[in-house]
């Protein structure tokens, strides 16, 4: 189990660090809005050229992108496999046994895996480039309604804290024997495990909300940043933007 | 059952971004008190954090998905809550994806207020073990009702994504099981150990 640090490499120097986080937020997005509805496959290949450029830019070690992206593959390369292999058109290319590859199936196949590597490539310069609480902070300014974004905020800051206390929980298991192996009793340890853990998160949210109360919370919260667009934030998003739109018109 | 960007047809996703906003919409604004909103999402925490655990299975392990326990344990804000932690997996760990968030909420987050209806009502009934049939129920029939949907969105979009529907489904039968006996031991312990726990903080 391990603690999220998308925003390890925030306190890096680049020019997508230097972005404001609005203006950095409207554009990259729509720049993965724009590369999931590609249907060019040579298109989709400069998408993911640009996400690429996006993150060389932004000095984000490129190993902890490519650490990041075994969700994906796990989801994506699965499905480019089987519809390489079912989707027929054009010419047969190769054949294993009793299965043929097609030039169409080839470039369907391509053109998904190409456009979600690229999508989720984007949002490393679009978060690891401001800590989460700002980018929190941005999405707030841009409108976006403030129970969801509050929501979002409590729930991020309290799965640290819940981490430490499974893996507490899990240490005691392990020190009384609990080995985790493929049985029904580990499915019944886990479902206990976790019952507690709700037991216990309920009684801390019980004590977190009377301290809130107790400093006077009413539903808002303070934070101390303070955003400043400036024409060069300007700049830098309608460069993006004008990109997402030639990536569908062209 | 995570849909990655780049795979479905803009219709798709695109409903799913119109029922998840309405839904939510109508979730946080109606039935949730603003000064309720720390609780409920520290119970969505938990249930991040618990579904990041993994469960072995053959050569491989699973991780839990847990969409059945939000709907026993926040009611209708089971709808929010899964799509809050639909957002931090997309955002902080690149599972799903961004265009994808509101079609995996209703994947996801449509299952869990069934199986918040389902056990409400099964649990009503006076037989002994119930919190453990129900729970049991709850939790199954919730990722049951997500293969579902998520076959669905695979048809709709077609372009031969319907062949991938059969591997899917095959995928997710251990999770069902799994999840089933999880929820079943889940519930019936937390009705012993804190029988109040499981009336939690539902919204009206």
């Amino acid at each position: 189990m391990e603690y999220p640090q998308i925003d390890r490499y925030a306190g890096l120097a680049s020019p997508i660090h230097r972005w404001d986080p609005r203006a950095k937020l409207v554009a990259i997005l729509g720049l993965i809005f724009s590369v999931v509805l590609i249907t060019d496959l040579k298109m989709a290949m400069v998408g993911l050229a640009v996400a690429i450029l996006l993150v060389l830019v932004s000095r984000i070690p490129f190993r902890f992108v490519l650490g990041h992206l075994a969700g994906v593959s796990f989801f994506i390369l699965p499905l480019s496999v089987i519809i390489l292999f079912s989707y027929h058109q054009g010419d047969e290319i190769a054949r294993f046994a009793f299965l043929t590859v097609t030039s169409g199936g080839l470039e369907h196949a391509s053109l998904i895996a190409v456009r979600a590597f690229a999508a989720v490539i984007l949002i490393f310069p679009m978060i690891s480039t401001v800590r989460f609480d700002v980018t929190m902070k941005a999405l707030e300014r841009l409108r976006v309604p403030v129970r969801l974004v509050r929501m979002i905020m409590f729930t991020y800051r309290y799965i640290f804290v819940l981490i430490e206390e499974v893996q507490r929980m899990l240490r005691a298991l392990t020190s009384r024997g609990f080995t985790g192996g493929m049985n029904i009793r580990t499915l019944i340890t886990t479902g206990k495990l976790i019952g507690m853990l709700f037991v216990r998160t309920l009684e801390r949210a019980e004590r977190v909300y009377r301290a809130m109360l107790s400093r006077g919370y009413e539903g808002n919260l303070q934070t101390l940043v303070e955003f400043k667009m400036r024409k060069t934030d300007l700049l830098k998003a309608a460069v993006l933007i004008a990109i997402a739109v030639a990536l569908n018109v062209l | 059952m995570h849909i990655s960007d780049g795979v479905l047809s803009p219709q798709v996703w695109v409903s799913g971004y119109v029922v998840t906003a309405a839904l939510t919409a109508y979730v946080l604004t109606r039935k949730t008190d603003i000064a309720e909103l720390p609780k409920v999402s520290i119970v969505t925490a938990a249930l991040f954090v618990a579904s990041l655990i993994r469960i072995p299975l053959g050569p491989t392990s699973v991780h839990l998905i847990l969409n059945g326990l939000a709907g026993i344990t926040l009611g209708l804000s089971a709808f929010p809550a899964v799509l809050v932690a639909l957002i931090l997996q997309a955002l902080l760990f690149q599972h799903g994806g961004i265009s994808t968030i509101g079609i995996n909420a209703v994947i996801l987050g449509l299952p869990a207020l069934a199986a918040y209806g389902l056990f409400a009502a099964g649990t009503r009934i006076g037989i002994r073990g119930r919190y453990a049939i129900f729970g049991g129920l709850a939790g199954g029939t919730a990722i049951a009702l997500g293969v579902l949907f998520f076959s669905l969105c695979l048809l709709t979009t077609g372009e031969h994504l319907e062949d991938v529907i059969p591997f899917v489904v095959v995928a997710h039968l251990p999770v069902i099981a799994i999840e089933t006996i999880v929820l079943g031991a889940l519930a019936q312990f937390v009705a012993r150990v804190s029988p109040q726990a499981l009336r939690g903080f539902r919204p009206r």
